[in-house]
Formats: C-alpha cells, sequence, structure tokens
C-alpha cells in the first residue's frame, strides 16, 4: 500500500515536471490559440466601445470632420431633449413590467410543472417555442393581430365584445406600450421558466422529503424549500431583466418604432433614430453612454439589494 | 379514507394539467393560427382572422414566396449563418482549448475579458461599428454581417465551449502529447472528437442568432439582393401590407428552419441558450 502511494506520488512529480517542460517550450502556443478571437472582439466591439465614450463628447454626423463640444452633448440630452424623459420614463414602465409580470408567471408555471409527472418534457419545450423565434418576425406577427380592421378586432366584435373591439392596441398612445409589452412577455415568459424550472430540479430532494416529515405544507414547502433552494437563479433573472429592460429594442422597433407620437419610444429607439435617420452620430453616442450608465448604476444598485435580501450567497 | 384522498389527488393534478394547458394555448397559439392562416384567401383572413379556413388554399406560399424575395433570402441566412459558424468554432474552439486546457501567463486576464465582454450592449458599439464599415467601404456586403456576428457571438460561446472542454480530462490529451502530437494535433484528434456535441450546439446556437438578428443586418444592409430573411420579411411586411394572408405565409416561411431545427435539437437549445445565458 505504502509502497503504492510512494509511486503514484513520484510519478505525478515526474508528470508535473513533464507538464513544467512542457509549458516552458511552447509558451508563445496558448497565445497563438487565444489570440484571433481576442482580436476579432476587440477590435470589432471593444475598441468601437471606448470610442463611443470619447465621441460622446464630439458634435459629429459620423462622416466628416467631428469638432470637440465637451459636455454638450449631455447639456442637450438633459435640457433639450423631451424625448429623452419620455424614454427613460418608458424604460422604467418596462422594467416595472419585466421584473414582475414574466417572473411570477415563469416561476408558478416552472413550480406546477416540476410536480407533474407525465409531460415535464413536453410542456417545457412547447414553452420555450417562442423565445427562439425571432423577434422581428414575432412583433410583426403581433402586428398583424393588433391590426385595427383586419386582426383580432373582428374576433372580438363577432362575439360581442364591441368596446374591446374598437380598441387601437398599437394606435392609442396610452396603451401602445403596453401591447408591445405583452407581445415581449408572450415571448420572454417561457425562457424565465424553463430557467426556474432547471433550478428546481437540481433542488436535492432530500430537503422535501425532510421538509415533509417535519410536517410542513405546500407553502411552506415552496417558501422554506423551493424558494431557497433557488435563489441564484432568481439574483440572475432579476440582474438579465434589469440590465435588459433599458436595453431592449427589437419588439419596440419593429411594432411602434416608437410612436404614435413618441409615446413608446424608449432609450434603444432614440438612439436610433439620431444614429441613422439624423446622422447626429455624436449625440446618439452620448446617449448610448446614458444607456449603459443607467444599466450599469440599476446593476450594481440590484446587486446592493439582493445582497442585503441573502439572494447571494457568496461573490 | 384511501378512495377520498384519491379523489382529492385525481383533482388536483386535474387543475395542475388544466392550468398547464392553458399556459400552453397562450404559447402556442398565435402560431398555431399564424400557419393556420396561410392557407386562408386574403378575404377570409380579414373577415376571420381566428379559426379554420373556410376554403383551404395552398397558393400564399408561392405568392410569398416569390413576391418575397425568399429564395435569395434564405441564400443569404444560410450563407451569412454558414460562414459565421465556421469561423466562431474555429476561433472560439481554439480560445476554448487554451483557456481551458493550458497553462500560460495570461490565462485568467483573458477568461475575465470574456466575462465583461459578454455583457457590452450592441448599442454601445454599433454607431462606430457603422460608421468604421462605411469608410473602408464594406457596409451593404454581408461580409460585414459575418465581422460583426462573430465578434458578437465570440464571449458566450468562448465561455461555454470552455466549461465543457475543462470537464474533459487533461490526461487523454497528456498521453497524446507524450505519443508526439503536438497542442494543434492533441486538440484536433482527442479533443474535437470528444467534444463534438458541444460544437453542434455552439453552431445550432450561432445560426438561430443570426437567422433571427434583426438590428444590425437593418442597419448594415440597404440593398434587398443582400438582406437577410428578417430584415426581408419586415420590409414585405411594410410594402404589401394590404394581403393580410401573405404576412402571414411570410411569417411562417421566416420562421420555419428555426423551428424545424428546433423540434429536432429541443434539449440542445434549451441547454445551450439557459446556460448562463444572455437575451439576444
Amino acid at each position: 500500500m505504502n509502497n503504492n502511494l510512494g509511486q503514484t506520488a513520484l510519478f505525478a512529480i515526474m508528470r508535473n515536471k513533464k507538464v513544467i517542460n512542457n509549458m516552458k517550450k511552447t509558451s508563445i502556443i496558448p497565445y497563438l490559440f487565444i489570440l484571433p478571437a481576442f482580436i476579432i472582439h476587440f477590435c470589432i466591439v471593444t475598441l468601437p466601445s471606448l470610442s463611443t465614450l470619447a465621441m460622446s463628447l464630439f458634435e459629429w454626423n459620423g462622416i466628416g470632420n467631428a469638432t470637440f463640444i465637451g459636455f454638450g452633448n449631455f447639456t442637450e440630452i438633459f435640457t433639450e431633449d423631451n424625448v429623452v424623459k419620455i424614454a427613460i420614463i418608458n424604460n422604467l414602465k418596462w422594467l416595472a413590467i419585466f421584473i414582475t409580470v414574466p417572473i411570477i408567471m415563469g416561476f408558478i408555471v416552472a413550480i406546477i410543472v416540476s410536480r407533474i409527472i407525465k409531460g415535464q418534457m413536453f410542456f417545457r419545450v412547447v414553452y420555450f417555442i417562442p423565445y427562439v423565434i425571432s423577434a422581428a418576425v414575432a412583433g410583426k406577427i403581433f402586428t398583424a393581430y393588433m391590426n385595427p380592421y383586419y386582426g383580432i378586432n373582428v374576433f372580438l366584435d363577432k362575439i360581442g365584445l364591441t368596446s374591446l373591439g374598437d380598441t387601437l392596441w398599437l394606435g392609442n398612445p396610452k396603451i401602445a406600450l403596453y401591447s408591445v409589452a405583452f407581445v415581449d412577455n408572450w415571448h420572454w415568459w417561457g425562457f424565465v421558466m424553463v430557467l426556474f424550472l432547471g433550478a428546481l430540479q437540481q433542488v436535492d430532494p432530500v430537503l422535501y422529503e425532510a421538509a415533509r416529515v417535519d410536517g410542513a405544507n405546500r407553502i411552506r414547502e415552496l417558501l422554506h424549500v423551493s424558494i431557497p433552494g433557488i435563489k441564484p437563479t432568481i439574483a440572475f433573472v432579476l440582474i438579465m431583466t434589469v440590465m435588459w429592460s433599458f436595453l431592449t429594442f427589437d419588439y419596440v422597433y419593429v411594432m411602434t418604432n416608437g410612436g404614435p407620437a413618441n409615446s413608446t419610444e424608449i432609450l434603444a429607439t432614440w438612439i436610433y433614430k439620431n444614429a441613422f435617420a439624423k446622422y447626429r452620430a455624436g449625440y446618439a453616442n452620448a446617449l448610448c453612454v446614458l444607456q449603459s450608465g443607467i444599466c450599469l448604476v440599476f446593476y450594481f444598485v440590484q446587486r446592493y439589494i439582493s445582497k442585503k435580501g441573502g439572494m447571494e450567497d457568496e461573490d | 379514507m384511501k378512495t377520498r384522498k384519491k379523489v382529492k389527488q385525481i383533482t388536483a393534478d386535474g387543475f395542475k394539467y388544466a392550468f398547464l394547458t392553458i399556459m400552453l394555448v397562450f404559447a402556442a397559439f398565435p402560431l398555431i393560427q399564424v400557419v393556420i392562416n396561410s392557407f386562408k384567401t386574403d378575404a377570409d383572413v380579414k373577415t376571420m382572422p381566428i379559426g379554420l379556413p373556410e376554403k383551404w388554399v395552398f397558393n400564399n406560399y408561392r405568392d410569398a414566396w416569390e413576391i418575397g424575395g425568399y429564395a435569395r433570402a434564405y441564400f443569404n441566412s444560410f450563407l451569412v449563418g454558414g460562414c459565421t459558424i465556421v469561423i466562431v468554432l474555429t476561433v472560439v474552439g481554439l480560445g476554448a482549448y487554451a483557456l481551458s486546457k493550458l497553462h500560460f501567463k495570461m490565462r485568467g486576464f483573458f477568461t475575465a475579458y470574456f466575462f465583461v465582454a459578454i455583457s457590452l450592449p450592441g448599442f454601445l458599439y454599433i454607431v462606430p461599428d457603422y460608421f468604421f464599415m462605411n469608410k473602408i467601404g464594406i457596409l451593404d456586403t454581408r461580409m460585414s454581417l459575418v465581422i460583426v456576428y462573430t465578434a458578437m457571438q465570440i464571449p458566450f460561446n468562448m465561455l461555454l465551449l470552455r466549461t465543457f472542454l475543462g470537464g474533459i480530462p487533461r490526461e487523454l490529451e497528456e498521453a497524446a502529447k507524450i505519443d508526439g502530437c503536438n497542442e494543434l494535433n492533441s486538440l484536433l484528434k482527442i479533443t474535437v472528437p470528444i467534444a463534438k456535441p458541444i460544437f453542434l450546439t455552439v453552431a445550432l446556437l450561432v445560426f438561430v442568432n443570426v437567422w433571427n438578428e434583426y438590428l444590425w443586418s437593418n442597419t448594415f444592409i440597404i440593398t434587398d439582393e443582400l438582406k437577410t430573411v428578417a430584415t426581408r420579411f419586415v420590409k414585405f411586411t411594410g410594402e404589401y401590407s394590404s394581403n393580410m394572408a401573405r404576412i402571414y405565409t411570410a411569417s411562417v416561411i421566416s420562421i420555419l428552419p428555426v423551428v424545424l431545427l428546433y423540434f429536432i435539437f429541443s434539449n440542445k437549445f434549451i441547454e445551450g441558450m439557459t446556460s448562463g445565458s444572455v437575451k439576444g
């Protein structure tokens, strides 16, 4: 036995030496392996991102010469640009919707799916379908359904809900944003559900048995076993929702493009218009910096709250 | 007693399945109705967009395919997707192998770099990229899309692959090296065959992301003949908005490849997309 152990140790040392030798010999190889990916990403993503930060201080149309104007763009954002205010409020509404509705829906459905015996896989696969489909196409499909003359309204009229059938889902400035959010939620909640379901299935079954032995009912089981068991996933979903709520673009752009009358304008669509319709690249860059800044601030706020609420165990 | 408990269990199960079925309808009905509507005449769709057709017609597909220029759009999407997959698999395969298997000084730095890179929003670099592509004259080419898609797909797939490769026992590659293989050979002959399933997952994820992508292709591609499916479809809905049946049909054509792939590889899709993923 002892002898055997000694041999293993000796072998390990020899092997390590060999590895170290290999390392010295081939120390340039790892860099050759990693650099292609790094260089591509650095040139197309990181470097331009840094230039966005710099160019936010310039007046620039994207083609000609840029003039340095200091914080002029930011002053304009906060004093002259009324749309920015609408956009930020809409992004906040978006955040309020998506931090509640899909998470609650996803959670409830995940709990139920985790407790049925037959058909778990089937439900999981179907609920996930909307997430796989292109946002642009899904947005246009629902735009067709929400068409005031030929869409779902025809059906509502026929079954007698005429007042509901008169609703301009995308044309009424008061409800257009919620109509778009409804569609985005349709596409998004299944993804959240699958995340939760995956986490629930990882919870140790022994814990449930222990809870049952202690006489816990289903509600207590939920509060004391299921939710604590999937805390990291909840924290992950919250962080993702918070950041992404300020970055969302596709559905709004495809369905309303910020209209009617800027009522569904969000930061992303406003940036897009400034950069590619008005050719105010410098100003758009300043808006990008603002957008990323808000994301970052909310990210840290969320992390702080999560930590205080004990949502994250470590890091 | 026993029977009462059993009855209670059955009713509880009944409620569960009833609720899940309602959610099933919520998720799937809009799509099923789209498929049904693609077999209606335009007048039929307009008078009743919900429910079965009065008369099944099949000419919508040929019309939408031809008018929408879908042969061309499919070709563009497959070409851009294929090129992106090949480049991403190559550079990410090499990079992830280095990050998970090789020891070198800046390994920690590169790993951290890709972790941070995952959460960089596209809007932070789309404006400079656009004007840069414009300046060097490759704006409005499929190559410009391949370049940006490749760059965007690198961080997530790098980390996905790194985790998987890290789980392959190092002994196998060491044995290969003792037999005289260099790093590249041991990657190609030992690691790649074992890691085939994860390479397939990466390829699928990249393909779906490229196929579905709208913001960048809408910004970079101006010529109709070069547009990918998603952008061509959105343009189609704008130009032929009067014919609703064709819009529904074009929707089916636009999502069909992705949905088919999803039905074949649903587990790979779900695992890949939920492995610490970012919303696309």
